[in-house]
């Protein structure tokens, strides 16, 4: 079910009437609830998959409640090891066994012998990494003694399939979402109302940004080799904001749906296209996977910890494992390859701790020193969603050799030409609200908070009629579904 | 609990107000470019708005043609006429059969048609009908109806168009306008047909494709096709000429032969007629008046050689 859908139109209010009106009064009743909502939720997509997850669900919830009792070293770590290789090797098989397989089997070709393999037609399932992941934080720090195991079967399988965040995150720890379904959720006005603001924000995000950049960069970079380097820079802008307007749209919505459930999510966006470097780009972009991998995998490997070459080592292994979390394609390899490369040098010099605070805090517009280091940064992030967005990549290459050329001084020009000025018009509203709202969770949350009643829904009433004016016929899948 | 649930009610409320009026200022003065989905074109080719209404002169007629601009461009009513039939050309642009049932249910009665000629072709059978529903939607009244094809169409374009109709209709904006006869190089002739002045097409090779129909709309076809024999009217189902290189684009014309044939008596012109691209054609889709006599001709021929048949 997509959140921009008359499905989810429908399937939430049912949700939200049945937990605060039927469920109210137990606890488990509610937990209860929103396990049978998230697998009806899933379920709409293909219902054979909820059996994964129930499978991830009960394996980790027994392992769990061994962990409780197990004292001996050995013990622990081998039942950590069962859950890690057995949710890992779900993930493998579904999103990776194809790649490898292909590669095996290339790589070989190239030393002249040839094997053959069959590769599997395998349907990714949604969300499988999401999910895992989230799943996976829960043995861990119960394994590390962070948390205690959990006895309620019902809280912790709403848990993992916690269906405002299930398909594309925010990915929660544990230690945060866990004891919520531990605890009576009063409904509370504001937050509830709150979350309404944010969803319709998300709305607007996905469907009025990122549904209409998507046509434009879907045509120049399926197109790509028909155009000029200036289209080309265009197109990849056109993707640079898709992106953003696709999968914060979907954490807005994801937060805002909760949050009208009582449950607090943790926050996956923060403003990254105002940062000033790359280590503050990664610090505010899909935030839930960025800490992740710091605290599973960049803390254990030693951090920043160590001599040069560890911590090379670690970055490198840090960003590579991130590009290939998205997908198992060389393209998610060399998009992370090069955004360890931009992060090395802030590493090497200390830098990568700086800008910790908000870019132009209290002030209106930045210093010609921030403007220019955010386009510096602005525009690294551009040319790596290009390895990102591309095919493969011989795309990539040529996509970027295309913009080497002269031909980037031309005018661009494409199909509908003309039509796209909307959507441009659309982005640079968009940026500005994003930038009047950056020391917020998200930028339209103060707005009209002191206006008059009429004029503050004039407000939202606006951003419905512009997502009902600017939503493309076609409703389209999240782009981070495919993760 | 209490208050969230009366705000969001009133805010509902609040905001349906809000897009209607929106919705019509916005359609009024913003330019073309800043309104992706509102599309209403009152008086746009094809001459949809002088057919409606030219349609109150016509009842009890012989023949009543519906189909796409391949029909309101290909029969014409004067031939027809000059042949002894007393025929209404129904057809707008890209008509799909959720458009045909829209304007059978408003018409059909007043009409009263002894026989229906519905001209079919892969690619109007194959859309979601959204473009064609917007010429109907601004060139003729908005009803139940025109809701109906709303809800079946189920796009935003659709209904923003036709929220924005209803308003011009309950305003009467469009009271005022009427439609030139002439406009660039057609022209409206009484009964529905449009003449464009003569031209010759110069064939260009067309990219191979598939036709895959829409299920939607052949649900809508078959409900045409039971209205109308439950009302005792014939039905034909006509392949209006196509120039070759168009024609064998679709790799899969067999298939909707034997698909059309179906439903009810079908008659494929491409297969029964030969005419040269560049002398019988305007365009890639559109006979031009040479094809257009031919054509006519053809048919008249068929009809007069079925007995008894609706004259």
């Amino acid at each position: 079910m997509l959140f921009n859908s008359i499905d989810f139109a429908i399937f939430l209010p049912i949700v939200f009437i049945l937990y605060w009106f039927a469920a109210n009064r137990n606890l488990k009743l509610q937990n209860l609830l929103i396990v049978i909502a998230s697998y009806v939720f899933y379920g709409w997509w293909d219902w054979r998959f909820l059996s994964l997850i129930v499978f991830s669900t009960l394996v980790d919830y027994a392992v769990g409640l061994k962990l409780k009792t197990a004292e001996n070293k050995t013990h622990r770590k081998a039942l950590l090891w069962t859950s890690i290789s057995i949710n890992l090797g779900l993930l493998g098989f579904f999103k990776y066994f194809n790649f490898f397989v292909d590669n095996f089997t290339a790589a070989f070709s190239l030393f002249g012998t040839e094997i053959k393999t069959n590769s599997l037609d395998i349907i990714l399932p949604v969300g499988i990494s999401f999910y895992t992941f989230q799943t996976l934080s829960y043995t861990i720090d119960v394994y590390r003694r962070k948390l205690e195991p959990t006895k309620d079967i019902i809280a912790f399988a709403a848990f993992v399939s916690f269906f405002p965040q299930l398909v594309a995150g925010p990915i929660e720890r544990a230690t945060n979402l866990l004891p919520q379904f531990y605890k009576k959720r009063p409904f509370n006005y504001a937050k509830a109302a709150d979350g309404m603001r944010q969803i319709l924000w998300g709305l607007f995000k996905k469907i009025v940004i990122a549904d209409n950049c998507a046509h434009y960069a879907n045509l120049i970079f399926n197109n790509s080799a028909d155009y000029a380097g200036s289209t080309l820079v265009l197109g990849a802008l056109f993707f640079t904001f898709q992106i953003y307007g696709d999968f914060s749209g979907y954490s807005d919505i994801a937060i805002g749906t909760a949050r009208l459930f009582g449950f607090e999510l943790m926050r996956n966006f923060n403003f990254p296209y105002f940062s000033r470097n790359i280590a503050e780009f990664w610090r505010r972009w899909h935030i839930s996977l960025s800490t992740w991998f710091r605290d599973y995998l960049y803390i254990p490997l030693g951090g920043g910890r160590g001599g040069t070459l560890q911590k090379v080592r670690n970055v490198f292994i840090i960003f590579i494992v991130s590009g290939l979390w998205h997908g198992a394609n060389w393209t998610f390899i060399a998009w992370g390859t090069l955004n360890a490369c931009f992060f090395l040098p802030l590493l090497l010099t200390n830098n990568n701790r700086s800008n910790l605070d908000t870019v132009a805090k209290g002030k209106t517009f930045p210093s010609v020193r921030e403007v220019a280091s955010m386009f510096l940064t602005f525009g690294l992030t551009v040319f790596g969603w290009i390895f990102f967005r591309a095919n493969n990549i011989e795309h990539a290459t040529s996509y970027i050799s295309e913009i080497l050329s002269p031909s980037t001084f031309t005018t661009p020009e494409f199909e509908g030409m003309g039509r796209a000025l909307s959507t441009i018009l659309l982005v640079i509203l968009f940026v500005a609200l994003e930038w009047r709202g950056r020391e917020r969770q998200y930028a339209i949350a103060d707005i009209g908070s002191a206006w008059y009643r009429p004029v503050r829904w004039s407000f939202y009433a606006l951003i419905v009629f512009s997502i009902g004016m600017y939503m493309p016929s076609v409703e389209s899948p999240f782009i981070y579904f495919q993760f | 609990m209490r208050k969230f649930a009366i705000n969001i009610f009133s805010f509902t409320l609040f905001a349906m107000v809000f897009y209607i009026i929106a919705l019509f200022l916005w359609g009024s003065f913003a330019p073309n470019v800043l309104k992706p989905n509102i599309n209403y074109r009152i008086g746009s080719w094809g001459h949809m708005h002088s057919r409606i209404a030219n349609i109150k002169n016509y009842h009890n007629v012989d023949i009543l043609f519906l189909g796409s601009s391949h029909a309101y461009r290909g029969f014409d009513t004067r031939i027809f006429s000059d042949s002894g039939y007393r025929t209404f050309n129904l057809g707008s642009s890209a008509q799909t059969p959720i458009q045909t049932k829209v304007l059978l249910d408003r018409y059909l009665n007043a009409l009263n048609p002894k026989m229906v000629i519905y001209e079919v072709y892969p690619y109007t059978l194959s859309i979601d009908g959204v473009e064609s529903s917007l010429d109907i939607i601004s060139n003729d009244k908005n009803d139940i109806h025109s809701l109906k094809m709303a809800l079946k169409i189920n796009n935003i374009k659709t209904y923003n168009t036709f929220l924005y109709g209803l308003m011009c209709d309950f305003i009467g904006l469009n009271k005022t306008y009427t439609e030139p006869i002439s406009k660039g190089t057609d022209r409206y002739i009484a009964g529905g047909f449009v003449e464009r002045k003569m031209r010759h097409y110069i064939p260009t090779q067309l990219k191979k494709k598939e036709i895959t129909l829409n299920q939607i709309q052949i649900k809508n076809l078959a409900e045409i096709v039971n209205m109308l024999k439950e009302r005792n009217i014939e039905l034909m189902l006509t392949y209006a000429p196509l120039p070759k290189a168009n024609y064998y684009r679709y790799t899969n014309n067999n298939y909707f032969d034997s698909l059309m044939g179906t439903y009810a008596t079908y008659i494929n012109f491409n297969k029964i007629m030969n005419l040269d691209d560049s002398l019988y054609f305007f365009d890639a889709d559109h006979l031009n008046q040479n094809g257009v006599k031919k054509f006519n001709a053809k048919l008249i021929e068929l009809l007069k050689n079925v007995p008894n048949k609706n004259k």
